[in-house]
C-alpha cells in the first residue's frame, strides 16, 4: 500500500470515527442497561450495572505494557484532600469531577479542554465540613453530567456545554453540615444518590430523582426507616433513631432482571457504643439499628423498600456497608451479588439478598470471632467505657471505599485489603436524642500494628464466591485507589507512595510501572478515543484515611501534598 | 445536656452567630472528655496526645485565643470549622483539656 493511500485510509477512519462520536446515541436507559458492551467507553461509576471494574479492551496487554507511556494529563484545580473521583468515558470525551463539586469534560485523545464546571458553594458551609470538600464521581445520562454536591443539591449539567441545567435541594446541608459526595446512580429515568451519614446527624436518607425535570420522587431514610416503609424505629431504643446515621455515600448498584437497586448503608450514630454486651437493651442506641450497616434493596421507580440483609446488626465498629460495590455473577446457572464490607469480610448473596457464603479477604479481624457462611455473627467484641487493646481492623477499615475489580477472563476478584489494628478508649456519652452538627464518636482512639506484624496492605486475586486465594502482593501501606482489570490480561494498582503498576492478571507478576509523583486516591479507567486505547487514573492525596499515613507510615507521606490533583491519561506509543 | 443538643440552625454564620447557651446548654451539664471523643478524637489521637490526621494537642505553643480561634474557623480541607457550636464557656473548657493532656 502506498504511504498516500495510508494516510487517506486513516483519515477516513478517523472521520468515520469523528462522525460517529458526534451522532453517538444518547445515553439513555438501554445504554447503560449494555454498558458491559460498549468496550469503548466507561459509562457509569462502577463501569456497568454488572459493578466489575473491568474493561474488555486488549490493545494494551501483557506483551505490550512494558511500553507503555504517559499520553496527557490534566490539571485539576483545588484539589484540596487530593482528587478521590472516577473518570468517565463516552464517545471520545472523558469526564470528571473534582473537590469543590467542579467538573471538566476532555477530549479523550488530546486531553485538550472542551468545559469546565464549577458548582456555586457557601465557602462557609463547605469549611465546617468535615468529609469535604471532595467529590467522588458523576453520573451520565440524557445530555447531563448529575452530581451530587456538597451543600446538599443534585446538580445535572449539560454534557455538550457544561452549563447548568437544573439544581434540587434535597438535603439541608446548612443545618445538618453533611451533603454529597458520592456517584449518582442512574436507573432508568431516575437518579438516585445517598447522602452523607454514619456518625452525623440526621438519618443518611437516599434519594430518587427525576432525571429530567429534577422533581424529587422519594426518600428513604436509612436510620430508621419510614412510615409505611420500612419503618424500624422499633429496633432503636429510646427514640435513638433520632441521633440517626447511616447514609449511603458510595453509589450503589442496581440489577435489572428483578429491577432493584442494591443499596449499602453506613453505621449508626454514635459510632461506638459504650453498651458492652448488653446493647440490645443499654447503651447510646440499643437494638439492631436498622437499616444502619446494612444492604437495603429498593425499588427505583417508588423507593420501596423490597429487602435488606443487616451485615452486622447494631454495628459498634464503623464497620459499615456503604463501601462496596454490588458486583453482579452468574455461575453454574446461579446468580449473585458479591459485596465486599470495611469489616474485612465479602458477602455472597443471591438476587433477593439472601446471604450464601461470607469470605475473609483479610487475616487481622478480632472484632468478631467469626461470621459464619450464614451471615451469622459469632463471638462479637462489644465494648464497655473504658480502655480496649488491639481491635482489628482498624477504624478505616480493612477494605475502604476504593474498588475492585473483577475480570470474567480469570474469574477472580482483586481487591484491597488491609492489615491494621488499633487501641481505644471508649467513652460513655449522654443519649443525644436530636441531631448534632458535629462529629460523633464516642472513642479515642489510635492506630496499631497487628500483634507479630507490621500494619500493611495486599491486593490479592481470589475466586468471589468462595474467598480461594490464587495470588497476593503485599503492599508497605494499604492502597487506598480503585482497581482495574482489562481483556489485555492486566491488572492495574495505583498505589499511595504515587506508582501506577501493572500485573499479570493471572500470575501476579508486576510487568510494569511507573511513579506519577503523589499518592492515589481515587479512580481508574480504560477506555479507547479515535482509535486507541488509554488508561486514565486520578492522581492526588490526602483523604481522610490517607491523612493518618504521615503520622503512622511516614516516609514518603511526610511531604506529599495534600491539595494537588492530577489525571494522568497513558497509551502505547 | 450534652453538646449534641445543639440546635444546628443556629449556627448558620459562624462568624457572626452569637455563642447560644440555650442552644448547647449550661457548661455544668458540659461533659468535655465526652466532647474530645467525639468530635476531636478521630483526628487528634489518644485524646490529643498523639498525632493523627491532625497535630498532636498535648504540646501546643498556640495561646488560649489562637487555639479558640483554630476551633471557630478550622482550616480547609484539614479541620472542621466549628463556628458557634461552642459557647464561650465550653471552649474554656477545650482549651483547659488541652492545656491538661498528660502524655
Ligand atoms: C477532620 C480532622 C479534625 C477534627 C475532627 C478536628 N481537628 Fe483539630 N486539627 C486538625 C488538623 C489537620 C490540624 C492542623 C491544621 C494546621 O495545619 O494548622 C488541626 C489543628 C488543631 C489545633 C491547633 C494545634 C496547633 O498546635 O497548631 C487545635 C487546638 C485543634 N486542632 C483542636 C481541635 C478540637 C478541640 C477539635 C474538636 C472540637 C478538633 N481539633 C477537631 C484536624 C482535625
Amino acid at each position: 500500500m502506498t504511504r498516500s493511500w495510508h494516510v487517506a485510509a486513516l483519515s477516513l477512519a478517523l472521520l468515520l470515527l469523528a462522525g460517529a462520536a458526534a451522532t453517538a446515541a444518547e445515553i439513555d436507559a438501554k445504554r447503560l442497561m449494555n454498558a458491559d458492551k460498549e468496550a469503548d467507553n466507561w459509562l457509569t461509576y462502577h463501569g456497568s450495572y454488572k459493578s466489575w471494574h473491568y474493561s474488555a479492551l486488549a490493545d494494551i496487554n501483557t506483551k505490550n505494557v512494558g511500553s507503555l507511556r504517559e499520553a496527557w494529563s490534566h490539571v485539576a484545580s483545588r484539589s484540596v484532600r487530593g482528587l478521590q473521583s472516577y473518570p468517565l468515558a463516552a464517545d471520545g470525551v472523558l469526564y470528571y469531577s473534582g473537590s469543590y463539586n467542579q467538573v471538566w469534560a476532555l477530549d479523550g485523545a488530546t486531553g485538550e479542554v472542551l468545559w469546565q464546571y464549577k458548582q456555586k458553594l457557601n465557602e462557609d458551609l463547605v469549611a465546617k465540613q468535615t468529609h469535604s470538600p471532595y467529590n467522588r464521581g458523576i453520573a451520565l445520562g440524557y445530555g447531563n453530567v448529575y452530581m451530587g454536591t456538597l451543600d446538599g443539591k443534585l446538580a445535572a449539567i449539560d454534557m455538550k456545554t457544561g452549563k447548568l441545567k437544573w439544581e434540587t435541594k434535597l438535603v439541608n446541608s446548612e443545618k445538618l453540615t453533611v451533603g454529597f459526595t458520592g456517584a449518582p446512580l442512574l436507573v432508568k429515568d431516575k437518579v438516585i444518590v445517598g447522602a452523607q451519614g454514619g456518625e452525623w446527624p440526621d438519618r443518611g436518607p437516599i434519594f430518587g430523582v427525576d432525571a429530567n425535570t429534577g422533581k424529587q420522587l422519594w426518600r428513604f431514610y436509612t436510620a430508621g426507616g419510614e412510615e409505611n416503609n420500612g419503618d424500624a424505629r422499633n429496633t432503636w431504643l429510646n427514640d435513638s433513631w433520632r441521633t440517626g446515621g447511616g447514609g449511603g455515600w458510595m453509589a450503589g448498584g442496581y440489577d435489572p432482571d428483578t429491577n432493584t437497586v442494591w443499596w449499602g448503608t453506613a453505621n449508626p450514630a454514635p459510632l461506638y457504643d459504650w453498651s458492652g454486651p448488653d446493647w440490645k437493651t443499654a447503651g447510646a442506641r440499643p437494638g439492631d439499628n436498622l437499616y444502619t450497616t446494612s444492604v437495603i434493596l429498593l425499588d427505583p421507580d417508588t423507593g420501596k423498600l423490597k429487602g435488606y440483609h443487616q451485615e452486622v446488626p447494631h454495628d459498634a465498629w464503623d464497620f459499615d456497608s456503604a463501601t462496596g460495590e454490588f458486583i453482579m455473577l452468574e455461575r453454574g446457572g446461579k446468580k449473585y451479588v458479591v459485596h465486599p464490607s470495611k469489616s474485612g469480610f465479602v458477602w455472597v448473596y443471591d438476587r433477593n439478598a439472601k446471604v450464601q457464603n461470607v469470605w475473609r479477604l483479610i487475616k487481622n479481624i478480632n472484632f468478631v470471632q467469626d461470621i459464619k457462611p450464614n451471615g451469622e455473627l459469632v463471638g462479637r467484641r462489644d465494648m464497655t467505657a473504658g480502655k480496649h487493646e488491639n481491635l482489628c481492623p482498624f477504624i478505616a477499615g480493612g477494605m475502604s471505599w476504593n474498588m475492585g475489580s473483577y475480570n470474567p477472563k480469570t474469574g477472580l476478584l482483586y481487591k484491597v485489603g488491609n492489615e491494621w489494628c488499633m487501641d481505644l478508649e471508649i467513652v460513655k456519652t449522654t443519649p443525644i436524642l436530636e441531631p448534632m452538627a458535629q462529629l460523633n464518636i464516642g472513642a479515642n482512639f489510635n492506630i496499631t500494628n497487628p500483634k507479630g506484624d507490621k500494619a500493611h496492605g495486599h491486593v490479592s486475586g481470589r475466586d468471589p464466591i468462595t474467598g480461594k486465594l490464587t495470588w497476593e502482593v503485599k503492599f508497605p501501606e494499604p492502597p487506598l485507589a480503585s482497581l482495574l482489570s482489562t481483556g489485555g490480561d492486566l491488572l492495574f494498582v495505583p498505589d499511595p507512595r504515587g506508582w501506577l503498576r501493572a500485573y499479570d492478571a493471572r500470575t501476579g507478576k508486576e510487568l510494569w510501572k511507573h511513579n506519577n509523583g503523589q499518592g492515589h486516591n481515587g479512580g481508574i479507567i480504560s477506555y479507547r478515543a479515535k482509535g486507541k486505547q488509554y488508561i486514565a487514573v486520578a492522581t492526588g492525596w490526602g483523604g481522610l484515611a490517607g491523612d493518618d499515613y504521615p503520622s503512622f507510615f511516614g516516609g514518603v507521606f511526610a511531604q506529599m501534598p495534600k491539595d494537588s490533583g492530577v489525571l494522568k491519561v497513558f497509551a502505547l506509543p | 445536656m450534652q453538646s449534641g443538643r445543639h440546635t444546628p440552625g443556629t449556627n448558620d454564620n459562624p462568624s457572626t452567630a452569637p455563642a447560644s447557651p440555650s442552644a448547647t446548654g449550661p457548661a455544668s451539664d458540659f461533659d468535655v472528655n465526652q466532647l474530645f471523643a467525639s468530635t476531636c478524637g478521630w483526628c487528634h489521637l489518644k485524646g490529643g496526645r498523639e498525632a493523627g490526621k491532625g497535630p498532636k494537642l498535648a504540646d501546643t505553643q498556640l495561646a488560649d485565643g489562637e487555639i479558640i480561634a483554630r476551633i471557630r474557623n478550622g482550616k480547609p480541607g484539614q479541620m472542621p470549622a466549628f463556628g458557634s457550636a461552642f459557647n464561650d464557656e465550653q471552649l474554656k473548657a477545650i482549651v483547659g483539656y488541652i492545656r491538661g493532656l498528660k502524655p
